[in-house]
């Protein structure tokens, strides 16, 4: 664990600033609207309209309940997750977590250079020159520490997501009916459908991604949050929660006034597609905006993702981790780091490569581990040994093992359904 | 003698003298007040409860475990505080290797089982931390034992000697204490404390700093993170960290004591010996960025009638850092000052020099001189000392070149 601080601290000492106001929860809701993010959202609202806007409200309680575990389960044991789980479930299960969160964390790296090369594609560029320069450079920046400095204009550039909610007022939606499906119950017939289910569970895979758990805990560790300071941080957690759920909404209300109400059903091979149709629909500049910010987003999400990987797998199993550390004195950190990161661009490369659907894959399977890791994390906020006075309460148990029984539900049958 | 690994003896069937299979291994204890090393029991899942197999009643410590004796022998597990419980304490568990100087995961005990007078003496030797380990827990109940046997012989062993182990002890009530088996981690050199330090969780930290000397802790929680350093203060009681505060620079303390909350850093000063308490608070009251507050008031000054011998003396007599006696202070009757002296004359000359000739202008400034300014005198004198002067010309404190190299880095 104490590589990641020890990284994290070396960029954050320089946003002391902004982080004096913002804190890792507001900073992991940030990188949570990533491309995969944006992707996902953006195809629910074209496929199925207004219909998936019930899920947001259970989704945002869901995802505040998980995070608050994350960040008290740091702040009261000043581990990491890895850390936690290794200490407490023995190296087998460490192992196979750490496999697995290796091969969906490969799956989001892909997400997040399909958004570097839609965004870019939008300017006209062709991805075979930018995904590799930007591999490069996000390599470059963040094993030479100068991430430090690029992170605050990561954060700045954030504010971009405000675009979203501009393009979804611009997009002239029916309010009243975004609202009323907002709060609607779902319709039944739904668990039987597929492509439905794929979604729904793409969303939650999306919203509550089983590596920004291990992001935000180890944030909290980093920034030295102890159990007695935890208060002002829960709040600082469940904020960031909202903003995502609210720039959430927006993107799909935008693609549902949009797209699906012009009968484009599919945003297709390249999530450029999506701005795109946007454009003759929002205007030229809203449009700009979404490439701009859907560029930041994944670029910043590209920056953290594979390096967050290799620490908390690095920790988990006992191996040397670290960027002080010289490359031959932690080869499996620093392989593992490049390999996420080359091959992850690398797959891009791939001529006609269905963009969103490669995404939006990655964020079902999100969806699909995530239950395990939530597991883990009932387990050990359940602990008193390691917990004390601060273990879960009833309400939060019984959320927390709801979102578990039901994204597990909802897999068997989504399985059970595919054709 | 033969190698076991401790996560084959964990789960292994205990027969007793009977030959039928009572139990199978929990735990594997160690009790360090009896011998740091020895096992002294294993603890058997029986049928009826958990029960203490004593390693002098071991008969054959392999795939299955013999006892020398029946199952009734065996008298009732009962947690006690004293004793290392090598799964919950070791296994998967970070420890402090004190000759690689870092902080690893451990992936499996070694121990060494020899038969002395008809019994098994099993003994920790050491702890795997590389993949050799790693594979065998992984493998373990899949691959048959003898295959895997042969199998990891072939990977280098990657071990840390037990008496090279520090380790981070958790009692049953989840208090983390450092238990210093071999005093290892005091030898080592604070700024390798301070690394090790860095990759522990709060309470581990605390636990490293409640138990080495208050010297070397002084000087380890220099070499850390100013925000390190405050949470470690905080989570210390006042009595032990105004015991460490007074051994650290009186600079580097008050820098410390004013990033406290006041109630806790007045508690801490009120606990510190009163002479160290006159030094640090005067320098908590200057301003952080200029001169005052970067000065140490320790520093060697001796009258300017002297001769070198008098001022060898004086070297001799300092208790200060080492970067403070780079030069030595002339003062006058009415305790001006009126030049320094480098200690590389004092050093090549005779004892009987009369100081003043070997006396060069001494660069001084005022309390109040900001950083920026203080780093330009640096610069323009090549200095290794600065004087910090009051209104009368009279020695404050000085400023080391290492103090400015610091503050520099930290300017941002």
């Amino acid at each position: 664990m104490a590589g990641l601080r020890s990284f994290l601290k070396s960029w954050k000492a320089r946003v002391v600033l902004v982080l004096a106001v913002i804190g890792p929860g507001f900073i992991t809701a940030n990188v949570d609207n990533d491309a995969g993010g944006i992707f996902t959202y953006s195809q629910a609202g074209a496929q199925f309209g207004y219909t998936l806007l019930w899920t947001m409200i259970p989704i945002t309680i869901a995802l505040i309940v998980v995070q608050e575990m994350s960040a008290r389960l740091g702040a009261v044991t000043g581990k990491g997750l890895s850390d936690l789980i290794r200490e407490e479930f023995g190296f087998r299960v460490t192992f196979f977590l750490m496999l697995t969160l290796v091969v969906i964390n490969f799956g989001n790296v892909v997400g997040e250079f399909a958004g570097v090369a839609s965004s870019l594609g939008l300017f006209g560029w062709s991805k075979y020159y930018v995904v590799p320069v930007c591999a490069f450079l996000v390599w470059i920046l963040v094993v030479r520490g100068t991430y430090a400095s690029i992170e605050k204009i990561f954060l700045t550039a954030s504010a971009f997501y405000v675009c979203y909610i501009v393009a979804g007022v611009l997009a002239h939606p029916d309010w009243k009916a975004a609202a009323f499906a907002t709060v609607t119950r779902p319709e039944a017939a739904g668990i039987r459908n597929y492509g439905y289910l794929y979604t729904v569970i793409g969303l939650v895979g999306t919203t509550i991604a089983p590596w920004m758990q291990f992001y935000l805990q180890a944030s909290i560790v980093e920034k030295g949050i102890t159990a007695k300071q935890y208060r002002a941080s829960r709040w600082d957690v469940i904020i960031g929660c909202i903003f995502t759920d609210v720039v959430a909404w927006f993107i799909i209300v935008a693609c549902a006034a949009t797209l699906y109400a012009t009968g484009r059903h599919d945003i297709g091979r390249d999530g450029a597609d999506a701005a795109l149709a946007l454009r003759p629909l929002v205007g030229e500049y809203a449009y700009l905006l979404f490439a701009g910010g859907l560029f930041n987003a994944s670029i910043f999400a590209a920056s953290i993702l594979p390096i967050s990987t290799a620490y908390a797998v690095c920790e988990g199993l006992g191996f040397e981790s670290g960027l002080d550390k010289k490359f031959h004195e932690a080869p499996v950190f620093y392989w593992l780091y490049t390999v996420l990161i080359v091959v992850g661009a690398g797959v891009l490369l791939v001529p006609r490569l269905p963009l969103v659907y490669v995404t939006v894959l990655s964020q079902v399977v999100n969806g699909i581990v995530l239950p395990f890791v939530l597991i883990f994390m009932l387990l050990l906020t359940n602990d008193r040994e390691l917990m004390g006075e601060h273990t879960n309460s009833r309400l939060f148990n019984i959320i927390a093992w709801t979102t578990v029984v039901v994204v597990i539900s909802m897999t068997v049958l989504m399985l059970f359904f595919h054709k | 003698m033969s190698l076991v690994a401790l996560s084959e003896l964990l789960g292994a069937t205990v027969r007793d003298a009977s030959g039928t299979v009572r139990g199978r291994v929990r735990e594997v204890a160690v009790a360090p007040q009896e011998h740091p090393t020895a096992v002294a029991f294993l603890i058997v899942k029986t049928p009826d409860g958990e029960r203490m197999l004593p390693s002098s009643s071991l008969k054959s410590c392999g795939l299955t475990i013999r006892a020398t004796d029946e199952v009734g022998g065996w008298d009732k597990y009962t947690p006690s505080d004293g004793l290392l419980l090598l799964k919950r304490d070791l296994l998967d568990q970070q420890i402090i290797d004190v000759h690689g100087r870092k902080v690893v995961r451990v992936n499996d005990v070694e121990l060494d089982a020899t038969p002395v007078n008809g019994h098994i003496n099993l003994s920790v030797i050491a702890v795997d931390v590389g993949a050799r380990g790693a594979i065998r827990r992984l493998t373990q109940g899949v691959v048959p034992a003898f295959t895997m046997r042969t199998l990891l012989e072939r990977i280098p062993p990657r071990v840390i000697p037990w008496a090279y182990v520090d380790l981070l002890e958790t009692d049953p009530a989840r208090r983390v204490k450092l238990k210093i088996v071999y005093e290892g981690l005091s030898k080592l050199h604070p700024a390798d404390i301070a690394d090790i330090v860095e990759d522990l969780a709060p309470a581990e930290r605390e636990a490293v700093f409640e138990t080495i000397d208050e010297g070397v802790a002084a000087e380890a929680l220099e070499e850390l993170d100013p925000k390190v350093q405050v949470s470690i203060v905080e989570s210390l009681d006042s009595d032990r960290a105004a015991d460490i505060v007074q051994e650290m620079d009186p600079d580097a303390a008050a820098d410390l004591l004013e990033k406290l909350a006041e109630d806790r850093s007045g508690q801490i000063l009120s606990e510190m010996q009163p002479e160290e308490r006159n030094e640090v608070s005067q320098l908590l009251e200057f301003g952080k960025r200029t001169a005052a507050g970067r000065m140490t008031t320790e520093y060697v000054s001796v009258p300017d009638g002297g001769t070198v011998d008098d001022a060898i003396e004086a070297l001799r007599q300092f208790e200060g850092s080492r970067e403070a006696v780079a030069t030595v202070y002339l003062y006058s009757i009415s305790y001006k000052i009126t030049g320094a002296v480098p200690l590389v004359k004092i050093a090549i000359s005779p004892p009987s020099t009369p100081l003043l000739d070997l006396r060069e202008e001494a660069i001084t400034c005022l309390p109040d001189t900001p950083d920026d300014e203080v780093a330009g005198l640096f610069d323009k004198y090549n200095l290794v000392t600065l004087g910090v002067v009051d209104q009368d010309q009279r020695l404050a404190g000085i400023i080391t070149a290492d103090d400015v190299i610091t503050m520099l880095r930290h300017a941002d």
